[in-house]
Formats: structure tokens, sequence, C-alpha cells
């Protein structure tokens, strides 16, 4: 088997007294779709803070393709190929849809800041890319209607969307959902599925979903694990999932044998 | 031949505009004069303190201190430098006395900007208030600093400073600083100054470098902000410690605000509607300062968002 893309090995957070993430060991391998649900609290929120270098683990280590992550600041994991959304959308208030994506593309950038202030051809010529990459991102998302609009005063829906094209425009190998159901209607949610399965496909990228949608989960991951204070309590396909009496506990207690998953 | 990039063209034309600005000076007011002048150094700081605390985000009260720094260590070129390196029978306005200007205007620079970088760095760890009393804690320290450091004159200050500053040296840099400016912030990679300031844990998300682009912005801030220093030192011939106390910050400060953070047009107005201002009030004698704090109270009440801000940018950062 080939290196996995990305390795968490008895991955510790602790918040003084308080084990967030407990001992995690999850391995996904290139192009997995995987979930990881569990009710709230159970630290999948602190898991990917943890990946992406917000916090850095008491024990145990992450790795990316092989390489540790150890000491790595964020935007440099963003860098390594690791991109990510958040639970509450953090855009940019002032900057416009295009700006977004634009910004997110300097990681691609062949031009040095300093060209700024001389401008020569190459630098007129590494400006005119990331924006060209930018406004293709955009068509593809059918963000296009927007792209001078100031990425507050999107729907809800839109801003959702556009967090997960920032993502994109830093060209990750990884991307890391952090709830992107959260707060959309029905019809919403269906877009989304259809929006993660074609960026599965169509950017040749390894995700990682926390999703507390069921529908959204079960629709899209090929493999799930699920956490509960802090701890791997399952992991496998979908329908193990659903029926593991683990699981189900987690979510409803010891006496609810009802199964949760089934509407 | 493609053709010239319309912000290089400005800049041409401010210099062409500096230039006979300069070349008509004896026929122009001095009064007149004097005030184009302390106009054209009011943009240079705005306009660069505009960098860091309206694109960035980075609230600072210690730009008077920048500016400190670029004017005595621009007036200790001339000064000290001067007579060795151009003699005393240098033509009054001739190339030499310009040349040596224009290098010690950026030594002063220069030195501002060093300054900036340390600065920069407490940055990285501190935000909002905190960093507000920092730049300030800085700027008081510089002050001190010098009115203790006898080799520079002391309380006293230094006196005797040749009076380089032309109209030219104050438009170029004016020209200068915006187009810096201008051109940083419109790039693909200047967007990342206001992504930071929008929310740095995002811009982390986006794969900027939030602490590289703070210090980016208080050392090039800062580095303009040490020019005004010398162009401010070599027009006024005098320059004391106490001049560049906390209540010049706070002025640069309330151009920034009252332009609008982050608007650089609204900055540049803003500038010069506040050094005309005590001008026109002049006629109303001792109640000019308590005029002036009304005035302002009152444009702020009216339009907290900045007097000339008409998009709708959100005026203060998120702590």
């Amino acid at each position: 088997m080939s290196t996995p893309l990305l390795q968490l090995s008895q991955a510790t957070v602790r918040f003084g007294g308080l084990t967030a993430v407990d001992a995690l060991d999850l391995t996904l391998g290139q192009r997995e779709l995987v979930g990881l649900i569990g009710p709230n609290g159970a630290g999948k929120t602190t898991a990917f803070n943890l990946i992406t270098g917000l916090y850095a683990p008491a024990s145990g280590s992450v790795a990316f393709a092989g390489r540790p992550l150890a000491g790595l600041s964020p935007h440099r994991i963003v860098a390594a190929g690791i991109a990510r959304t958040f639970q509450n959308i953090r855009l940019f208030g002032s900057l416009s849809v295009l700006d977004h994506v634009r910004v997110a593309g300097n990681l691609h950038r062949a031009a040095a800041p300093w060209q700024a202030l001389i401008r020569l051809r190459a630098f007129r010529e590494s400006e005119a890319a990331v924006t060209r990459r930018a406004e293709e991102l955009l068509a593809l998302f059918n963000l296009e209607r927007f792209r001078n609009t100031p990425a507050r005063s999107l729907p809800y829906g839109e801003q959702r969307r556009l967090e997960i094209v920032r993502a994109l425009a830093t060209r990750p190998r990884l991307l890391l959902l952090d709830e992107p159901a959260a707060g959309l209607n029905p019809q919403e949610k269906i877009e989304l599925v259809a929006l993660i399965q074609r960026v599965h496909r169509e950017f040749d990228l390894t995700i990682l979903l926390v999703e507390h949608s069921m529908k959204v989960v079960m629709g899209v991951c090929q493999r799930i694990a699920v956490l509960d204070h802090g701890k791997k309590i399952a992991e496998g396909p979908p329908d193990a999932i659903r029926r593991d009496p683990a699981v189900i506990e987690a979510y409803l207690g010891p006496d609810h044998a009802t199964a949760l998953f089934h509407h | 031949m493609p053709p010239m990039p319309k912000a290089h063209l400005g800049f041409l034309l401010a210099l062409v505009l500096g230039g006979v600005l300069s070349g008509l000076s004896d026929r122009i007011d001095p009064y007149h004069l004097d005030v184009l002048i302390g106009v054209g150094i009011n943009i240079v700081l705005a306009v660069s303190l505009n960098l860091i605390a309206g694109h960035t985000g980075q609230f600072s009260l210690g730009h008077a201190g920048f500016m400190a720094i670029g004017a005595y260590a621009t007036a200790a070129v001339t000064i000290f430098l001067g007579p060795h390196l151009i003699g005393d029978t240098a033509a009054p306005g001739g190339l030499a006395e310009n040349t040596l200007f224009g290098s010690a205007l950026l030594i002063g620079g220069l030195a501002a900007a060093l300054a900036g970088l340390l600065v920069g760095i407490p940055s990285l760890r501190l935000r909002g208030d905190y960093l507000a009393l920092v730049t300030l804690g800085f700027g008081e320290i510089i002050r001190v600093l010098l009115q203790n450091f006898e080799p520079l004159g002391g309380a006293l200050g230094l006196n005797g400073i040749p009076a380089y500053t032309t109209v030219f040296w104050v438009v170029a840099a004016g020209a200068a600083t915006v187009f810096t400016v201008g051109c940083l912030v419109r790039s693909n990679y200047g967007l990342g100054f206001l992504a930071v300031r929008d929310d740095e844990i995002a811009a982390s998300a986006a794969g900027l470098d939030p602490a590289r682009y703070k210090v980016v912005a208080f050392t090039v801030g800062a580095f303009f902000a040490g020019i005004a220093g010398g162009l401010f030192g070599h027009f006024k011939m005098t320059i004391t410690p106490s001049g560049f106390d906390f209540s010049r910050s706070i002025e640069i400060v309330v151009m920034v605000i009252l332009g609008g953070l982050g608007n650089t047009v609204g900055v540049i107005l803003a500038a010069v509607l506040l050094t005309l201002l005590p001008e026109f009030l002049r006629p109303v004698a001792e109640y000019r300062l308590v005029l002036y704090s009304l005035l302002l109270i009152g444009l702020m009440l009216a339009r907290p968002q900045g007097l000339f801000t008409f998009r709708t940018h959100r005026a203060v950062p998120r702590a």
C-alpha cells in the first residue's frame, strides 16, 4: 500500500484537564471521501484544528503525505496541500467574491510582491493568471454573477459555497469541510451533496467531512469515523455505522435501541 | 512597447506637477507655500499610516515616533555629514544639495523602516487595544530617548537644519507614498493586507502568512513616515522631541479615521481638510482648538464610517 495522504497516530489534544481529542488514529488514502461524525462536543472541529495547525497535539502525531506536520504554522500547512472551511463561515467581510478567490491564489503567484511597484510584463502576466484562474473557479461554481459583490452581502448558502471555492483556489490535495450543510435548507443540502461529489471527482481530491446532517454524510461518504468524547468509537462503511450499537448509544443514550439513522 | 500603466503615468504627472510648482514657487505667496508643504507632509503621514491601520487593521498610535526617527536621521545626515560631502560652497537648490537631501531622506526612511520592523514584531501577538498601547509606548520611548540624547540636541532639539524641503520634494514624496501603497494594495499580493485585517484565521486558511503581512505593513508605513519626518525637519529648520509627541500621532490617526480606514482617496482628502481647517480657523484665535475639536466630534458622530467613505466598507476591523 502506498503512503496514506493523511495519518493521525494516537493524536491527542488537551485543554487544561479536558481531553478534547483522545489518542485518535485516522488514516485517509488518496482520493478517499471520509466522514467524521459524532455528537456535539465530540472533538470533530478540534480534530480539524489539529490537522490544520491551529492546535498542537499534546501527544501523538499528524503526518501529511508521509511528512510530519508538527510545528508548521497554519499557512504552511495550506501550502503543503491541506485546505479547509469553517463551521461558522469565515469570509473576508470587505472583499468581493472574486477577490476572495484571487487572494487565495497568492500561493501560486509567480511574481514577487515588490514587483507590484515596477509592474513589468512578468508581473502583469502573473497577476492576470491569478485573476483568470479565479474567474474560472467562479464560473465553475456559478458564482460569476456575484463577482463584485462583497462577500458579506451574499446569501447564506452562497457564502458556504464561496468558502469551498476559496479553499479550492489554494489547490489542495486534501480538503477538510467543517459542517458545510449547517444552516442550509433541504434543497440546498441536496445541491451541496452534488457539489461535494463533483469537487471530489473533478479536483482529484481527498475529502474529510465533518457533518451533522446524516442525509449528507450517508449520501456522500465512502467511509465514516465516529467520535465520542474525543475517542474514536467506530469506523466503517455508512451501512455498518448506521447499525452500530455503540454509535446509536453515543447519539441517543443507552436506552434507545430505535434506529436513529432511518429517516 | 505596452502602454504605460495608469499608476506610473499618475506618478510621473505628479513629479512634473511638483517640478512646475517648485519652479513657480517664487511667485507663490510664502504663506500659501507653507500651507501647501504642510498639506503634502500630512498626506504622506496619513496615507502611510492608512496602510498599517486602515488596510492591515493594525491600530497604531506610534506614527509620530517613526516620523521622529526619520526627522532626526535625515537632519543628522545633512547637518553633520552634509558640509563634508558637498562643502559650504554648494549652490543653494543645486544638484549637489538635492542629491544630498534625497539620500538623507532615504536614510531617514530606512532608519524608520527598521524601527517599524521592530515594532511590527510585537504586533504579531497583540491586537486591537493592546497593540495600540504598545505602539503608544514606542512613540513615547522614542521621544524620551531623543530628549536625553545630547549629541542630537536633547530636549532643545536640533536647530539650524538647512531648508532643503521644496514643493517638489513634498509632491514627489506624496506621489511615491500614494503610488506605493496603491500598487501594493491593488495587487493580488496586497489583497492579503485586507484579508488579514478582516479575519486572520481565515487568511491563514487561504494560505497567507498574517505575520509577514503585518510586518511588511509596519515597515513600509514607517519608511514613509520617516521620509515625512525628514521633509518636516528641513521645512521647519528646527525639530524638538516634543514636536513628535503623542498628540502628533493622534492627529494622523484622526486623518485616517476621518477619511475612512482603508480608503486612500478619503484619507488624502481628510489630510488636506484637517491641515487647512486650523488655518481657516485662525480668525477665532484662542478658540481655534476648541472649535477644531468640536468639529471633529461632530464629523465623527455624523459619519463614523469616515467622511469620504461612500461604499459600504466595514469601518472598524473586527477585534
